[in-house]
Parts: structure tokens; C-alpha cells; sequence
């Protein structure tokens, strides 16, 4: 039954398709690491070469999925260095990997992250090369009221980042959630909060509103810790550039787990590296982090949100392969690449298109190998970015937010938004915000809203519908746990704390 | 003004909470066809918000460094400089802005007025060629060059 | 480091700089340019490519044909930008559909714009609305569901990729309305684009899915879904033999999403009729026949004015429409 897979190592492994999974590799690596020029970008402005070369379908598909599973590598390199998440799955990984190249361990920041993701996507591609028929079968049983269960769920575990200032944590996911109702209404096509502007009307662009809210920002705060030549801008001199082997023992688990969160969520039609990152992330919170160094650079914290995004990027191959149903931004591109070839992606494509299905999976495991090889060795280059003049460094940054937004809309309003973003992000940060909450409301707001108003629709209006199935009561007990069992570990430890004195 | 700050930001936003819900309460729906409608979830918020808010005028946290003089000036100037560079992107040009741009914000940032021009100028021209030549990005000439090209 | 080194180093640079500059410009001499009205990936996306593959393929144009993206306001954003910045751009033409007419009729583009306000250049390409229901649904054909319908409007759950108002809904709404039932009792589900809507449909969260019939071929041939009526004027051939139009089975729907482009108002009728010939010509290359079945989409060949008259009726009819289905007065 794997003999499509034999088959599609034949095909991968020739010297062309070889060259291609590498090209594609490194170049993904570059649009990920520049911040706004993620995957999407990245293979559209791929997909005409591709094609004027005039290379074979499975040819072009192995160039675009490296380029694909390349920037997922790429997306954390600025996330870490700089503190501006290159791509929608890389904001959970600045929590924990700014500080630690704060504390001088960029390299090993970059090197852990590179395990990780290489970790997290092959468990996935392993998943995919195994289960993916059944689990898309199971992907289909997740309806509006499902995907609503499983934002409380993903709501619930953002407790874990309450923090020391739980009032403004919420604050922040209001806002978040807010700003997501901006733009035309999915369910009945009102415009709302969008002042008569059409720039508005598609609502606020992921790209610009987390370039504005950590890039222009970031700028901002440099200025100040510039001007005041406080310690709090500094950097610690880089010390050693190699990741040990025992700091990856250490997050083993917390890679392990991150991963098959990652390619579960992945899975899904409709959520993405966004959320996967951001569940495996506070999951982690909850279960290694006992000191509560989560978020001041704690290595498991930077390990699970990476190994969680480059698993949801293979994961969403499950749906586009075998429904023809895109996953993400990302897939909903390589399959309009695949029409081109006169491809339809779909149920039949195992059966009728063996050979570029074999070896696009196939390109998925060289591929990784590819950026594993390419990544810890760079990891060092990478990380002397941080040595780079702030005088040099700022404009750079400056550069890549306008270039990334303008080539994205073509249009100038984009780039006032993410301005008048950058100064609204700038004052959360000044009046003590985490901007992950915000982005986080973000993200899961109008996925719980939308959810919520189909589930209901497709009800007729009965509330019953939200815990009808296995799957979402499973979900909301999921939810209830979360919340509930900390607090009663707490008093747990608190009651034998007292034994014991 | 050790308590101040939190209490002028719960202000703000209990602002912000009125003109949403005020907002969203004027929305005109056609007709939806769930029971929630698109109204429900914004009022929701701003209440959620306002009672956050009040709750942070109550029990405000530490104030933190505000910026005054001279850096506030210069955080001003610098945002009114990336709104230039914005309004001129187009117009003038990619490598002209930029070249301008990053030679300002050099100088901003402490470098000598020499190290600013090398920087900014080589920092323009480098993201160019990285960007249209090697990534396949196109970015704005500029529409002073276009008549000079003798099309239109 | 003395001062005249760094100078010196400075002119250099900036000779250098110069240099490129000068070529770079040279080497952008005005290629054409395709603006797609979205994100990378959607219909817009495809619809640019095809034009610029297939010229390309066909030796049309002497440079390839740059596709931008310029999403914001269902399309209203580039709208603006051709009717107001680049409104005399002779490489210029923008990607539209069924929807930016639907889109005009409704006034989303602002009360300001007509379809008088571009010139619509051509179609390559179009495909129908089909009436979808899962391989084990109790409905055999298009009658059947209508009865349904008819009969409690709220027992027959619809879900589509689009809000009141957008393409899938008005699909459904034409239904509704042809079985005499208001769009408005319908149970209605609107979805993110088609892809979700259909992975509801497979995981039996809706009943029926009110897409477009090239796009299910996948799930045609693997028999998960049955196409109940296409809202196409006649039977298509191919793969889409067996399946009935709604016409045929009495009810008076059609559902044509056309696949073409504009220009802006300013722009030279030189210009205009060497783009129109240009598309014409390509539509009438086997090549491109290939392409276009590989893009999932059914021959159309309107160019020119014949194309730009086909347009604005085709807005006024929606308009007629929108009322006649309660959207607007």
C-alpha cells in the first residue's frame, strides 16, 4: 500500500526534483525570516517561475512545498532576534525565544527551534503518510459547533497567560476580539466598524495588523531605550552558538506532545499554525512549567509552539490531499497551483495521481532533512544579526514592514493602518500589555463568533447543538479541565505544603 | 503620577467601549438568519470591556517611564518620518525614500552623519537588488521616472 | 578612519547605486500587469493566470504578464485604484467575475460606482452554480428537494461559501424563490469560501451546498456528493453529462460565474481593441483550451463591447433582483 510513497522517492530523489526541494528550501527560509513575506507570498511569487520553466507538475509542487515547509523554519529567525514575528505561527515563539537571545543564547535558540520544527514536522508527515484518508474523515465530523467548542477550548487555555496582571491579559483578548469584528459580517454581509472605508471592508489583514503591532512598535521602543541608553534594549554578548544535546533531551516531551497537537489542529479545515502554536504553547504552561519561567526564556517554551506550527503546516496537507479542501491560506495556493497542472486535488488523487502525490510526501521528508542540515550549522550567521548596529538594524526593520505590507496590498491605506497599529501597539506595550493576547483574541475571536452563528443558523437557533456531538462534549470537558485543574492542584499543594510543615 | 496612567487608559477605554457599543446598536440588519446576528458580539465586548475597565480604575497597576520631551519629540518625528516615507513610497520611488529614510533614522539611532549616508544609501540599494532581483518582488520606481521612460 | 576614505567610499557607493538604479528602471519597462482584486490563491488569483499563462503560452505578449495583488473590499479597493490612479494604464487589466457585477448591483463598491465607470474587456471563461446534496441524501433530483422546500422551508438546512447578498446565497435565494418559498424562512448557513462550505457537506453539518459544478468534479468522480441540478442554460458535456439543468426540470434558474477583466475608463480605444483582439485570439488556441479545462472552466468568448453590454445588463438585471428577493428596496 505505500508502494505510491516508494514510488515517490523515485521521483524525488532525482538530481532536478533534489536541486528543486533545496532551492526551494532556502528560499523559503529567506521569505519566512523577513517579516510579512510569509509562505503565501512566497510560492505566489514563485508559482510564474515555476511555471515558465516549464517544470513537470510534481517537479513544481516540490519547489513550492519546500518553499512552504522552509518558511515555517524561517518565520521563527526574526521572532527571535528581533522580537517581530515573521509569520502568523511565529508570535508564540517570541514569548520565549526573544529572551533568551536577550540572554546571549541566540544560537541555541535558533538551533532548538530548528529540532523542533524539524521534530514537528516529520512526526506530522509521518502521520500524513500513515493516516491520512481516516483522518480525513474524521477532519469532515468538526462542524460550525465543533470548531466552537474547540475555541472555548483554546479560550480556556489562555488562562494559563494570566500572569501577574490578569486584568490587562483580558483586556488584551477583548481588544483582540474586537478588532476582529472589523469588516464585512460572514454570516448576513453588514459592514461593521468599517467608517466607509473598503480598505475595511475585508476586515483588519493578519499581515499588517501583527507587522504594526511588533515591528513598528519594536522601532519605537528602540528609540526610547536608545535615547536613554538603559540596559533593558541591550543584548548580551552572543555566547556559545550550538544548541547541547541536552537542552534537546530536555524539551523532548514537550516537542513530542507540541507535535501531535500541532498536526491534530493542523488537520482542521480552518485553523492553522496560529492556533496550533498557541494551544501547544499554553498546554506546555500548563504542565513543565513549574517556576513559572515560561515567557522569561525557558526553553520548552520556545520548543513547543515550534514544533506545533511546522507540524500544522503538514497537517493541512491532510484535507488538500484528500478532500481537496485547503486547510490554510497556504495549501489554498498550492492547490490552485495544482490546477494549473489540470490536477484536481481531491478523493481521487491517491488512486488517479500516484506519482505526484508520492512525491510531494516524499519532497515533505527531504525537505525537512534539507532544512535540518541547513538551519543548525547557520544557526551562528544567523545569529550575529543581533551584532549589527542599531543604527543599521532599525531602518532594516523599517525596510521590511513597508516592503511586506505594500507588496501584500498593493496599496498605501495598508501601510497608514499598520502605522496607526504600530503607535496603538507601541502604548499597550508602554502601559504594561503582552501583545500575545491580543493577537491571540485576534485569532480565535472570529473563528468562536463565526462558529457560533452557523452552528445556530444550521439549528434553526437551539443552543443544544453546541454540545450534541462526542466530539464537543469531549471538547468543553477539555475546556472545564483546564481551568479547573490547576486551581485544584494549587489547593492540593497547598494542603500537603501544610502536611508537611 | 505613580497611579495615573492606568486610570487615564481604563478612561479610554471605557470611551472606546461606549463608541462601540454605540455603533454597533446602529447597525442596520437586513434580515440574518441565526439568532445572534452580527450585533450581539460587539455589545457583548464593550461590556466585557467596561467592566475590565472599571475594574483597572479600581485596582490600577504600577505607571512605568512615560516618555516627555525630547524622546517624545523624537518618537513623534519618527512616526511622522514612516508616515512620509508611506505618503512618498509610490511617488517618489522605492530606492529614493528608502535611501532618504534610512539615512534619517541612522542618524536618529546616533550614527555619524557619514556612517548615516554610506548606511542608509548602501542599505537602499542592497534591499533593492535583494528584493526585485532576487526574491521577484516589484516594488515602486517611482512616477517622476515613468515619464522618462517616453511611454504613457 | 580619516574622513576622506569614508567619502570617497560614500561617492562610490552612490555611482554604483546610480547605476542600478538606471538599469533596474530600464529593466521595468512597463510589462503588463494583472491585477488580482484578493489575497494570493482565490479566484482572482486563478483567473489572472490563466490570462497571463495562456499569453504567454500562445506568444501574445513579448514580456510575462505580472500579476499584483491588491485585496480589500470584495474588490471595491481595486475598483477605486483603476477608476481613480490608474485610470489611462494601457498594461493594465484587472480580474473580475459574476460576483464584481452582483457587487456593482448592490452597491458595494459605494453609492458612487457604476459599471459605467470601467471598460469591461472580456470573458475567458466561465462556470455554472450547481445544487449539491451528499451521495446518501433522500432527494433524487431537483424537484424532489424543491417539494421539500416547499413544504417546510426549515427542514432543508443550505450552506454556501458566501453572506447574504454574495453569489451563493443569491443561488440559493433564486431557488427559494423559484419553489415560492421566501429566501428569508430558509435555514441558510454561509460559510468562508466554498472549500469549507463543502467539508460541511461531506461531514453532514449542512444538506445542501449551493457551489459551482467544476469545482465538485473531485468529489463527482469519487461519487461522495450528487449533483441535483446545474444552473446552466443547457446540459454540459464531458463528465457533466448526466447531470440535469434546473431549467429542464422546471425551475426557470441559471447561474452563469464568468471569468474576465476590465480596464480603466480613461484608457485609449486603441488600446482597448488590441487587448480585446488580443484575448479573442487566445480564447480561439488549443493550448489554451487545455488551460482553461484545467482551471475547471467552460468555453465563453465575449470580448469587447459585446462583453461590456453583456456586463451592464447583467448588473441590471441583478439589481431587479436584489429587490425582487428582499436584499434591497
Amino acid at each position: 500500500m505505500f508502494d505510491f510513497l516508494i514510488d515517490g522517492f523515485g521521483v524525488a530523489l532525482t538530481p532536478l526534483n533534489l536541486g528543486l526541494a533545496f532551492l526551494g528550501a532556502l528560499l523559503g527560509t529567506l521569505f519566512g525570516a523577513l517579516p510579512g513575506i510569509g509562505p503565501i507570498n512566497g510560492i505566489a511569487i514563485l508559482m510564474p517561475l515555476a511555471y515558465t520553466l516549464g517544470l513537470p507538475a510534481e517537479s513544481a509542487l516540490i519547489l513550492l512545498a519546500g518553499i512552504y515547509t522552509g518558511s515555517e523554519y524561517g518565520g521563527r529567525m526574526s521572532s527571535i532576534l528581533l522580537n517581530v514575528p515573521g509569520d502568523a505561527g511565529a508570535v508564540m515563539t517570541t514569548l520565549d525565544g526573544h529572551p533568551l537571545a536577550k540572554k546571549g543564547l541566540a544560537g541555541p535558540a535558533l538551533g532548538l527551534s530548528a529540532v523542533s520544527s524539524f521534530i514537528g514536522a516529520t512526526v506530522a508527515i509521518i502521520g500524513l503518510t500513515l493516516f491520512a484518508p481516516l483522518l480525513a474523515a474524521v477532519a469532515v465530523k468538526f462542524g460550525p459547533a465543533e470548531f466552537f467548542a474547540l475555541m472555548i477550548f483554546a479560550f480556556a487555555s489562555m488562562s494559563a497567560m494570566m500572569g501577574k496582571d490578569p486584568v490587562k491579559t483580558l483586556i488584551g483578548a477583548v481588544l483582540g476580539v474586537l478588532i476582529s469584528t472589523v469588516g464585512v459580517d460572514s454570516g448576513t454581509g453588514v459592514l461593521r466598524f468599517t467608517f466607509d472605508m473598503p480598505e475595511l471592508y475585508d476586515g483588519i489583514d493578519f499581515v499588517v495588523m501583527i507587522i504594526g503591532l511588533f515591528a513598528v512598535s519594536e522601532i519605537l521602543l528602540m528609540l526610547e531605550h536608545a535615547f536613554r541608553h538603559d540596559a533593558e534594549g541591550e543584548m548580551a554578548p552572543i555566547g556559545r552558538v550550538m544548541v547541547k544535546l541536552s537542552e534537546v533531551l530536555y524539551c523532548k516531551w514537550s516537542i513530542l506532545r507540541s507535535s501531535v497537537i500541532g498536526f491534530v489542529i493542523g488537520i482542521l479545515p480552518g485553523t492553522g499554525a496560529s492556533v496550533a502554536s498557541a494551544v501547544a504553547y499554553t498546554t506546555e504552561k500548563r504542565l513543565t512549567d513549574h517556576d513559572n519561567s515560561f515567557g522569561t526564556g525557558n526553553m520548552r517554551g520556545l520548543a513547543a509552539p515550534e514544533a506545533a506550527n511546522n507540524a500544522s503546516a503538514a497537517g493541512s496537507f491532510v484535507p488538500m490531499l484528500t478532500l481537496g479542501i485547503p486547510g490554510s491560506g497556504t495549501t489554498a495556493i498550492l492547490l490552485g497551483a495544482l490546477m494549473l497542472y489540470n490536477i484536481n486535488p481531491g478523493p481521487m488523487m491517491f488512486r488517479e495521481q500516484p506519482v505526484v502525490v508520492g512525491g510531494l510526501i516524499a519532497s515533505l521528508y527531504i525537505g525537512n532533512v534539507v532544512l535540518l542540515l541547513l538551519n543548525l550549522p547557520l544557526a551562528g550567521v544567523f545569529a550575529r544579526v543581533l551584532q549589527v548596529p542599531r543604527w543599521l538594524l532599525v531602518p532594516s526593520v523599517a525596510i521590511l514592514a513597508f516592503v511586506g505590507v505594500y507588496q501584500l496590498h498593493s496599496d498605501l491605506m495598508a501601510i497608514y493602518l499598520m502605522l496607526v497599529i504600530g503607535v496603538f501597539g507601541y502604548l499597550l506595550r508602554k502601559f504594561g500589555f503582552s501583545l500575545a493576547p491580543v493577537v491571540l483574541g485576534f485569532v480565535l475571536g472570529g473563528l468562536m463568533e463565526e462558529n457560533l452563528r452557523r452552528a445556530l443558523s444550521i439549528s434553526g437557533g437551539d443552543v443544544a447543538i453546541l454540545w450534541q456531538s462526542a466530539l464537543s462534549v469531549g471538547l468543553w470537558i477539555a475546556a472545564a479541565l483546564v481551568v479547573l485543574l490547576p486551581l485544584a492542584a494549587g489547593r492540593l499543594k497547598a494542603k500537603l505544603m501544610e502536611k508537611a510543615a | 503620577m505613580t497611579l495615573a496612567a492606568d486610570r487615564i487608559l481604563s478612561l479610554l477605554l471605557l470611551g472606546l467601549a461606549a463608541f462601540v457599543a454605540v455603533q454597533a446598536w446602529q447597525l442596520e440588519v437586513p434580515f440574518s438568519y441565526d439568532p445572534v446576528g452580527p450585533k450581539a458580539f460587539p455589545l457583548i465586548l464593550s461590556g466585557l470591556l467596561a467592566i475590565l475597565a472599571i475594574v483597572l480604575f479600581v485596582r490600577p497597576g504600577a505607571s512605568g517611564q512615560w516618555p516627555t520631551g525630547a524622546l517624545l519629540l523624537r518618537l513623534v518625528f519618527t512616526m511622522v518620518l514612516l508616515g512620509l516615507y508611506a505618503a512618498l513610497f509610490v511617488n517618489l520611488g522605492f530606492l529614493i525614500t528608502t535611501a532618504l529614510v534610512s539615512v534619517v533614522i541612522a542618524w536618529l539611532f546616533g550614527a555619524t552623519p557619514g556612517k548615516a549616508l554610506l548606511g542608509g544609501v548602501l542599505l537602499a540599494v542592497g534591499s533593492y537588488l535583494l528584493f526585485t532581483h532576487a526574491l521577484g518582488i516589484s516594488l515602486p520606481v517611482g512616477s517622476w521616472i515613468e515619464p522618462l521612460l517616453g511611454e504613457r | 578612519m580619516p574622513k576622506s576614505s569614508s567619502l570617497r567610499r560614500w561617492a562610490g557607493a552612490a555611482i554604483a547605486g546610480a547605476t542600478l538604479m538606471a538599469g533596474a528602471v530600464q529593466a521595468q519597462a512597463k510589462p503588463p500587469e494583472c491585477i488580482a482584486p484578493a489575497k494570493p490563491g482565490g479566484g482572482y488569483d486563478l483567473t489572472c493566470r490563466l490570462a497571463a499563462n495562456g499569453l504567454q503560452d500562445a506568444d501574445l505578449i513579448d514580456e510575462p504578464m505580472m500579476v499584483s495583488y491588491m485585496p480589500g473590499g470584495i474588490g471595491a479597493v481595486a475598483y477605486n485604484h483603476v477608476t481613480g490612479v490608474r485610470d489611462d494604464d494601457p498594461n493594465l487589466i484587472v480580474a473580475a467575475s459574476t460576483g464584481a457585477a452582483l457587487n456593482l448591483a448592490l452597491a458595494k463598491f459605494g453609492q458612487q460606482h457604476s459599471a459605467d465607470d470601467v471598460r469591461w474587456l472580456g470573458a475567458l471563461g466561465v462556470d455554472y452554480g450547481a445544487v449539491v446534496v451528499r451521495a446518501d441524501a433522500p432527494w433524487q433530483n431537483l424537484g424532489e428537494l424543491m417539494a421539500a422546500l416547499e413544504e417546510e422551508p426549515s427542514s432543508v438546512v443550505i450552506g454556501a461559501g458566501g453572506t447574504v447578498g454574495s453569489q451563493d446565497w443569491m443561488k440559493a435565494a433564486l431557488m427559494a424563490k423559484a419553489a415560492d418559498v421566501d429566501p428569508r424562512s430558509l435555514r441558510y448557513v454561509a460559510f468562508e469560501g466554498g472549500g469549507e462550505a463543502l467539508a460541511a457537506l461531506l461531514g453532514e453539518h449542512i444538506q445542501v451546498f449551493t457551489g459551482d459544478l467544476a469545482e465538485l468534479k473531485p468529489q463527482l468522480d469519487s461519487g461522495e456528493v450528487r449533483i441535483l441540478a446545474a444552473l446552466s442554460e443547457e446540459r454540459m458535456a464531458g463528465p457533466y453529462a448526466d447531470i440535469p439543468t434546473a431549467k429542464e426540470q422546471g425551475f426557470d434558474v441559471e447561474w452563469p460565474i464568468w471569468r474576465g477583466y476590465y480596464m480603466g475608463p480613461n484608457v485609449s480605444d486603441e488600446a482597448y481593441q488590441a487587448w480585446s483582439d488580443r484575448l479573442r485570439e487566445l480564447s480561439e488556441t488549443d493550448s489554451f483550451a487545455t488551460l482553461r479545462e484545467g482551471r475547471g472552466l467552460f468555453p465563453m468568448a465575449r470580448f469587447g463591447d459585446d462583453f461590456d453590454s453583456y456586463v451592464k445588463q447583467q448588473v441590471e438585471d441583478f439589481s431587479q433582483l436584489a429587490r425582487e428577493v428582499g436584499l434591497t428596496q
